[in-house]
């Protein structure tokens, strides 16, 4: 990472195509992270690249967006009742380790194969872990969608808090009493996956709600404080090395902050389970979308052969769906808040006649 | 309320007020001696084609106040005289292009709504015996008042319960005007939430200085760019940059969606264990009437 500092690196001229696309990919990225904890990343990062941002000032840039926007996100929602501080404090240090660790892989794997070998790494536990967890927390909220009841803590989470091994920790509003032991890994793979794919919020906040048993409201709220310590860290560490690209910065930050609060407003409008919806809808058109860049990376390890311009129509659309994953999210949160809102209304209205 | 509304009224310490205004209401003794009739004996002694005297109550809202329509209601039947209600919408623009749908449609609104307040009125003062009528229109409180007694005759003096100050309101208007304080009750109706002014002014405050903080980053971003990439200890300059554009451009996203009406419903504010506090005391003052001339 820090050799790049010392190379001479490119920012980019903005044009109003460039600071239009950053606003507007910001302010979705901040409603979808306002509302399910994280997310955003995963577009602005090789949006920023494909305008011809270098990668490290992509990265770096990003992630300086990001603990802002969600030190905004989490403020709100805190005030909302949702944020388990504790919880996110605990799971923030752990997932610092995580980071660590997850950076040594990719440094190793780095060596090893190079940056195809480490793209495809990348790429690989993008598919496995977007489409297991991604798809069981599809399948949860389709269950309850289906049955109409509220959300159900897990078997496996019950299980654990059953087991006494101390030190037990009490996590007031996530109402949860389990062992720190079980707590710690769950961040650890934040962590790591943070480190690997830039998205720790896709293996943190099912964890929160499947493993640890916290509800999904509660979850995707803590997950922005754990966003916030990590965006911190991560900012602090690229800014030393001069990577952020402060402009960029900013014209995300500028959408992303609408976002954000219109997202956590969004989550006091909608049932508990819109959020587990709108998650796996995600984390599966991601899949599919890294998915789609896999043969790319084969390609280079020599594993196939593929013609150039079909490996060049398989990234176009890799981006698209990618953006699609947002753009399909941002829907579903807009669409749930303006039903609820109109139902609300019309509720209000049939009150004020009764009355009348 | 009863009999003993005539003490809520302030008239600089005079209590009942004789005397104060042109044609002041009087005690209900007193009126006999005007030949005021009551209703359905007109024309008992008087030259004059005898018309009811009325009591005009005036808001600015589409419904009046429990608390009001008491009052008027009570003092009219005591002193036997006939209510008018009248309700002010805000100005229709001047027409035209600028009289658009929108206006037209919130118009109708407003007038569906006061003629759902003035049904729920009606039978009150019916049943009283009382001879009522309920007006809307649009425009300037004071002019509608004075347009209003020049239509009607006999309109003894003036209820206001709308929170247009007295200065305002007497502007344009020959006639004894009274304000009704601190009128809390709950409403006839339920009512359009007002436009908070003061939040609207924040908002617009924070939109500047976000605009600002914008401007000064980008209109320099030779200088800007120069210092905050050159690394070490320089890094915190853009940490420090986005913490401030966090907190101005964050409080002034908060505003935006307040003011557009988008805001978490109260009871999905779930209150903090420790920062549960009892709710604070409403205060419902009495009704005080106060003179104006």
């Amino acid at each position: 990472m820090t050799d790049v500092a010392h190379e001479v690196v490119q920012f980019i001229d903005l044009n109003a195509t460039a600071v239009m696309f950053l606003f507007i990919v910001g302010f979705i990225g901040g409603l979808v992270s306002g509302f399910i904890g994280s997310g955003g990343a995963f577009v602005l990062t090789p949006g920023m690249m494909s305008l011809g941002v270098p990668g490290a000032v992509a990265v770096a840039s990003n992630m300086c967006h990001k603990f802002p926007k969600a030190l905004v996100g989490a403020y709100k929602r805190y005030k909302y009742g949702q944020v388990d501080l504790k919880l996110g404090l605990v799971m923030a240090a752990s997932a610092g380790v995580g980071v660590q660790v997850g950076i040594k892989i990719q440094e190793y794997i780095l060596n090893r194969w190079g940056q195809a070998g480490s793209n495809l790494y990348v790429s690989v536990s993008f598919v496995v872990i977007l489409v297991v967890v991604g798809g069981y927390v599809f399948y949860d909220a389709w269950k309850i969608a289906r049955s109409g009841g509220g959300e159900q803590v897990s078997k496996l989470a019950l299980w654990l808090q059953q087991i006494k091994l101390p030190p037990m920790v009490h996590f007031k509003t996530a109402n949860v009493t389990i062992s720190l032991w079980f707590t710690i890994p769950i961040g650890f793979a934040t962590g790591m996956l943070a480190a690997t794919i830039a998205v720790g919020g896709f293996i943190g906040v099912p964890g929160m709600i499947y493993v640890i048993g916290a509800s999904g409201l509660v979850s995707s709220a803590t997950e922005l404080v754990i966003a916030f310590v990590m965006g911190f860290g991560g900012s602090v560490k690229w800014a030393v090395t001069g990577m952020i690209d402060i402009r960029l910065t900013l014209i995300i930050l500028a959408g992303s902050l609408l976002g954000v609060q219109l997202g956590a407003i969004g989550t006091t409008y909608v049932k508990e389970h819109m959020i587990k919806i709108v998650m796996g809808t995600i984390m599966l058109i991601v899949a599919v979308s890294r998915g789609l860049a896999i043969p790319k990376y084969l390609v280079n390890l020599n594993v196939i052969t593929m013609p150039q311009n079909t490996i060049d129509l398989l990234m176009t659309a890799s981006f698209v769906s990618m953006c699609i994953a947002l753009g399909v999210g941002s829907a579903i949160i807009l669409g749930a808040m303006w039903r609820a809102k109109r139902a609300e209304t019309k509720k209000a209205m049939e009150l004020a006649v009764e009355e009348a | 309320m009863g009999k003993n509304g005539t003490r809520r009224i302030e008239a600089g310490g005079k209590g009942p007020l004789i005397g104060a205004g042109p044609d002041p209401p009087s005690e209900p003794g007193l009126n006999h001696s005007t030949g005021r009739s009551p209703e359905g004996q007109a024309g008992a002694g008087l030259a004059v084609k005898s018309e009811n005297r009325k009591i005009l109550v005036v808001g600015k809202e589409a419904g009046f106040s429990e608390a009001v329509m008491d009052y008027a209601v009570n003092l009219a039947e005591r002193l036997g005289y006939d209510l008018i209600t009248m309700v002010v919408g805000p100005e229709a623009a001047p027409g035209g292009m600028f009289n658009s749908p929108y206006r037209r449609y919130l118009q109708e609104k407003f007038k569906k709504q006061a003629k759902a307040a003035a049904r729920l009125i009606e039978p009150r003062v019916r049943q009283k015996g009382l001879g009522f009528e309920h007006l809307v229109r649009f425009g300037d409180l004071g002019r509608a008042v004075e347009t209003l007694n020049h239509e009607k005759r006999r309109i003894e003096f003036v209820i206001n319960a709308s929170e247009m100050s007295e200065a305002e309101m007497a502007g344009g208007v020959t006639l004894p005007v009274f304000t009704i304080k601190g009128d809390q009750g709950e409403r006839l109706m339920a009512h359009e939430p007002k436009r908070n002014y003061n939040l609207a002014a924040k908002t617009a405050g924070l939109g500047l200085a976000t605009a600002a903080l914008y401007a000064a980053v980008f209109l320099n971003t030779g200088t800007v760019m120069k210092y905050f990439t050159l690394g070490g200890w320089y890094a915190a300059l853009p940490i420090a940059t986005v913490f401030i554009f966090s907190f101005v451009h964050g409080a002034f996203s908060h505003h935006v969606w307040e003011v557009l009406g988008i805001q978490a419903p109260k009871k999905a504010v779930q209150p903090r264990p420790a920062a549960a506090k009892r709710p604070a005391k409403r205060q419902r003052p009495r009704p005080r009437l106060r003179l104006n001339v």
